[in-house]
C-alpha cells in the first residue's frame, strides 16, 4: 500500500493541527517557546519499517509507547535517539542533563513529552473519525532500535502498516528530530485513509 | 450518577487501594467529584475522606484550576491518560512541609491521571501520585557534585596552561641574558680593543646579574611553595628598608627619566620581620613601577601608620592594570600580556614573591588601578611592634672604604674559575693572596711554618675531604696558631640551613655563592685584627 500525494498531503496538513496543539502545550509548561513541524510522512509495510527507521536513527534509541484502542486500533511510539532526548530534555528544562540511564528525571520528562504529542495526534485522528480512542499509560524504554522493532512484531499477528512521521522540535534556536511511528492494522489503515479523503473533500472550496 | 455505576466504580477502584499504599490514590467520577481518597493522602495532606469525599476536586484543591490541570481532567474523561512529570508540573496537591531539611517546602511529586473506564465506557478518573522528593534531592545533588568537578577540572586546565606559559617565559627569559653573555664573550676573543672590552664587560655583568636574579626570583618561589623559606625574623625599621631598595633602583630609575619621590610618617613603630625579605619586597615593588612607567613619570613611595599597622604604598604613572586582570596581578605566573610579543621581559613572579613573603610577615597586599593608562598603587600592609621604638630615619654613617691591604688570605676552592675569582676579587682590595685546590693541600699549606694566613675563605662542597671537614680539623688543633685561624665558607649552598651548618662546623661566616665582593671583603675586615693592631707585613 502507498499514500498518494494527495493523502500524503492531507495527512501533513491534518497531523500539523495535532503537533500544533502539543507545541502549544509545551509552551505553556515550559514558558519557552516550542515550535513542531512534520516534515515527512511515510508509510511502510511493517517488515520494511525497520530499513526506514534506521536510515534515521541507530543504536539506542528513547521511545515512548502508548497503545490505543477503540474503533481504530495500533501502537503509537515517539522514538528519539538517545542524543537527541538528551538535548530535547537540556531544552525543555534549562539544565544540564546527565545520562538518561541515571536520570530519573529527565526519562520522566521525556515521557511526558512523548505522552503529550502522541495524545495530540491520536486525539486528532479520533476526532476526524468521529469515534473515542481509548490510551494505555505511556511506557519509556531505552533499547537498541531493532530489539524495540522485534518487541512491537511479536505478538500481533495479521498485516500491519506503519505510519512513520518526522517531528521537527524547534526551540532556542536548536532543532532536535524525533520520529513518531503509528503501526495499525490494515483495516484501521484504511478507516483512517478514507477519512482523511473525506476530510480533505470537505476542505476543500465548493 | 447512577447507583449501578458507584457500584461499578467502587468495584472498580477497589483493588487500587489494596494494592498501593505507597502512593497517593484519589479517584473521581465522572463529574469529577472525589469519590475515593486512600490513606496514603489522608496521611500526607492531613484531610479525612469525611473532608473531601462527596466534595468536587476543584473545591477541594481550587488552585489546580489556576494551574491548568483541571484540563487534564477533562482530557482523562475524553479517554486520555496524561502523565505529568515532577520536572514540568512540580506538584499536583500541594503538600507543604520541610523534606529532609533540603529546603524543599513542597512535595515533589509526579503523577498520573488516567480515566476509570467500564466496558469502554469512561466513568470516572483515577489520580496516582508518588512521593519523589528523595529523587529530586539525590539528583540536585549529584548535579552539584557534576558542576563541583566540572569547575575543578576547568581550574586544574587554567593552572597547567599557566604552567606552560611559565615554562615558554621561563625559557625565553633564561636564554636572553646567556645570549648576550655568550655573543660579547665571542666578540672579547675577536676584537681585543680596550673600548670594546670595556663595553663587552659590562654588558656581560648585566646580563649575568639579571640571570641570577631571575635564579633567586624562581628558588624563592620554590621554597615559598614548599614551605622551606625561613624568615631572619628581629625588629625591622620599615623605612631604612625602603629607603634601601630605592637607592638600589634610583640609577635604573634615573636612566628612564623617572623621579622616585619618599615620603615616610615620621617616628614609626618598627616591623617584626626579616629585613632582607622586606627589602625584596620593595625592591620588586619599585623595579616594577619603574618597568611600566613611561619615561618622564614618576613613582611615589609612601610609609605611614594606620591603626596597628604600617602601610607602604608605591604609586606609579605607569601604564595601569586592565580591571580584568587586577584579581589576578598576585597570583604566581601571571602576565597580563604572555603573549610571545609582550614588550615587557620578566617571569611574572615578582609580585607572586611579594605576596608570598608579606602574607609570611602577616601583612598583606593589595593594588588600585584607575585602569589602563591610569597608574597603579601597589599596597603592603605589615602588623606594627607594639614597643613603640622610634625609627631612625637619619641614613647611616657612609661606610670607610675597605681595603684589605696587608690582609693575608688562603682560598680553597677545587674549582679552578671559582678560586681565579676569588683571587682576583680580593687582590682588588689589596689582599696577599694564596689559593689552593683542595682542602689537603689547604692543611699542608697552613701546617707550613713558613706561612702566615689571616683568614682562611674556602668552598665547602669539594670532593675528598670537604670545607666542612677541613675546617673541623682547623678547630680540633689542640693548640697552635691555627686553631683561632678566622674561617669564612664561600659555597653555592645558599640556604639559611647552609648557614647555620657552616657555622656550627667551625665557620665564622658563609658567603653565598655568585659571590658580592663588598660582602666577602667587609666580612674579611670584620675577622681580621685592625690596622693599628696587625702586624707589619
Amino acid at each position: 500500500m502507498q499514500l498518494t500525494t494527495t493523502q500524503q498531503d492531507a495527512l501533513i496538513e491534518l497531523l500539523n493541527i495535532g503537533f500544533g496543539r502539543a507545541a502549544a502545550s509545551l509552551s505553556q509548561l515550559t514558558g519557552h517557546r516550542v515550535l513542531l513541524d512534520v516534515p515527512q510522512v511515510s508509510l511502510h509495510a511493517i517488515d520494511d519499517v525497520g530499513e526506514a527507521l534506521e536510515r534515521n536513527v541507530r543504536g539506542a534509541v528513547a521511545s515512548v509507547h502508548q497503545i490505543f484502542t477503540g474503533p481504530v486500533s495500533g501502537d503509537a511510539l515517539l522514538i528519539l535517539d538517545e542524543a537527541g532526548a538528551t538535548i530535547l530534555k537540556e531544552l525543555l528544562t534549562n539544565e544540564p542533563a546527565l545520562p538518561l540511564s541515571i536520570d530519573a528525571s529527565a526519562r520522566e520528562v521525556i515521557t511526558e513529552v512523548g505522552n503529550i504529542l502522541l495524545n495530540a495526534c491520536l486525539g486528532t485522528f479520533g476526532n476526524l473519525l468521529k469515534v473515542q480512542v481509548s490510551f494505555s499509560v505511556p511506557h519509556l524504554s531505552i533499547e537498541h532500535v531493532g530489539r524495540l522493532l522485534e518487541s512491537l512484531m511479536v505478538a500481533q499477528q495479521g498485516i500491519r502498516y506503519a505510519l512513520i512521521v518526522h517531528a521537527a522540535f524547534r526551540l532556542r534556536d536548536t532543532q532536535v528530530t524525533g520520529y513518531l511511528m503509528i503501526v495499525l492494522s490494515v483495516a484501521s489503515l484504511d478507516r483512517l485513509i478514507r477519512a482523511i479523503e473525506d476530510w480533505e473533500t470537505g476542505q476543500q472550496p465548493q | 450518577m447512577s447507583d449501578s455505576n458507584a457500584t461499578l466504580l467502587e468495584a472498580a477502584s477497589a483493588r487500587w487501594f489494596e494494592e498501593l499504599d505507597d502512593r497517593g490514590v484519589l479517584i473521581t467520577d465522572d463529574r469529577l467529584i472525589i469519590r475515593r481518597w486512600n490513606p496514603w493522602l489522608i496521611a500526607q495532606t492531613g484531610r479525612r475522606p469525611q473532608d473531601v469525599v462527596g466534595r468536587p476536586l476543584f473545591e477541594c484543591y481550587p488552585t489546580l484550576v489556576g494551574r491548568g490541570v483541571d484540563r487534564y481532567y477533562r482530557e482523562a474523561l475524553a479517554g486520555e491518560v496524561r502523565i505529568l512529570s515532577e520536572r514540568f508540573h512540580r506538584f499536583l496537591l500541594p503538600i507543604t512541609r520541610n523534606f529532609h531539611g533540603a529546603g524543599l517546602t513542597e512535595m515533589a511529586q509526579t503523577a498520573r491521571i488516567e480515566p476509570l473506564a467500564h466496558n469502554g465506557v469512561v466513568i470516572g478518573t483515577i489520580t496516582l501520585i508518588e512521593d519523589v522528593t528523595d529523587r529530586v534531592v539525590a539528583e540536585r545533588e549529584l548535579r552539584n557534585q557534576i558542576a563541583a568537578s566540572e569547575r575543578a577540572r576547568r581550574v586544574a586546565e587554567e593552572a597547567s596552561r599557566l604552567k606552560d606559559d611559565f615554562l615558554a617565559t621561563l625559557s625565553h627569559e633564561i636564554r636572553t641574558p646567556l645570549n648576550a653573555v655568550l655573543g660579547w664573550t665571542r666578540i672579547l676573543r675577536t676584537q681585543p680593543s680596550p673600548r670594546s672590552q670595556a663595553h663587552a664587560l659590562e654588558v656581560i655583568e648585566r646580563n649575568a646579574i639579571s640571570q641570577m636574579r631571575l635564579v633567586e626570583d624562581l628558588l624563592d618561589m620554590a621554597r615559598i611553595i614548599s614551605g622551606k623559606l625561613r624568615l631572619n625574623v628581629e625588629s625591622v625599621a620599615l623605612t631604612e628598608v625602603a629607603q634601601a631598595a630605592v637607592d638600589v633602583v634610583a640609577p635604573a630609575a634615573a636612566a628612564k627619566q623617572i623621579a622616585i619621590e619618599v615620603w615616610f610618617e615620621d617616628e614609626l613603630p618598627m616591623v617584626s620581620g626579616d629585613a632582607e625579605r622586606l627589602q625584596q619586597v620593595v625592591w620588586n615593588l619599585l623595579s616594577n613601577a619603574v618597568k611600566f612607567t613611561e619615561p618622564g613619570g614618576s613613582i611615589r613611595v609612601q610609609i605611614k601608620r594606620e591603626k596597628g599597622i604600617l602601610r607602604l604604598s608605591v604609586q606609579d604613572t605607569g601604564q595601569g592594570i586592565a580591571p580584568e586582570f587586577v584579581p589576578y596581578v598576585f597570583d604566581r605566573f601571571r602576565q597580563a600580556d604572555s603573549s610571545a610579543s609582550r614588550r615587557h621581559g620578566g617571569l611574572g613572579l615578582g609580585l607572586a614573591l611579594v605576596r608570598q613573603i608579606v602574607e609570611l610577615h602577616g601583612g598583606s597586599v593589595g593594588v588600585e588601578s584607575g585602569g589602563t593608562k591610569k597608574g597603579s598603587t601597589f599596597s603592603v600592609t605589615l602588623p606594627a611592634v607594639h614597643a613603640l621604638g622610634a625609627q631612625n630615619n637619619s641614613a647611616p654613617a657612609a661606610a670607610e672604604p675597605v681595603t684589605l691591604k696587608g690582609v693575608s688570605i688562603l682560598i680553597v676552592d677545587d674549582e679552578s674559575d671559582a678560586r681565579e675569582l676569588l683571587v682576583a676579587i680580593l687582590r682588588d682590595y689589596g689582599a696577599d693572596v694564596r689559593a689552593v685546590g683542595s682542602a689537603v693541600a689547604a692543611m699542608d699549606m697552613l701546617n707550613d711554618d713558613g706561612f702566615h694566613a689571616d683568614v682562611l675563605v674556602s668552598d665547602v662542597g669539594m670532593p675528598g675531604t670537604d670545607g666542612f671537614a677541613l675546617v673541623r680539623e682547623i678547630r680540633s688543633q689542640a693548640a697552635g696558631k691555627l686553631r683561632h685561624l678566622p674561617a669564612i665558607a664561600v659555597t653555592a649552598y645558599a640556604n639559611p640551613e647552609d648557614r647555620v651548618r657552616a657555622l656550627v662546623a667551625g665557620y665564622q661566616n658563609h658567603i653565598p655563592k655568585p659571590v658580592d665582593a663588598n660582602a666577602l671583603a667587609a666580612a674579611i675586615v670584620q675577622l681580621v685584627p685592625r690596622e693599628g693592631s696587625r702586624k707589619p707585613a
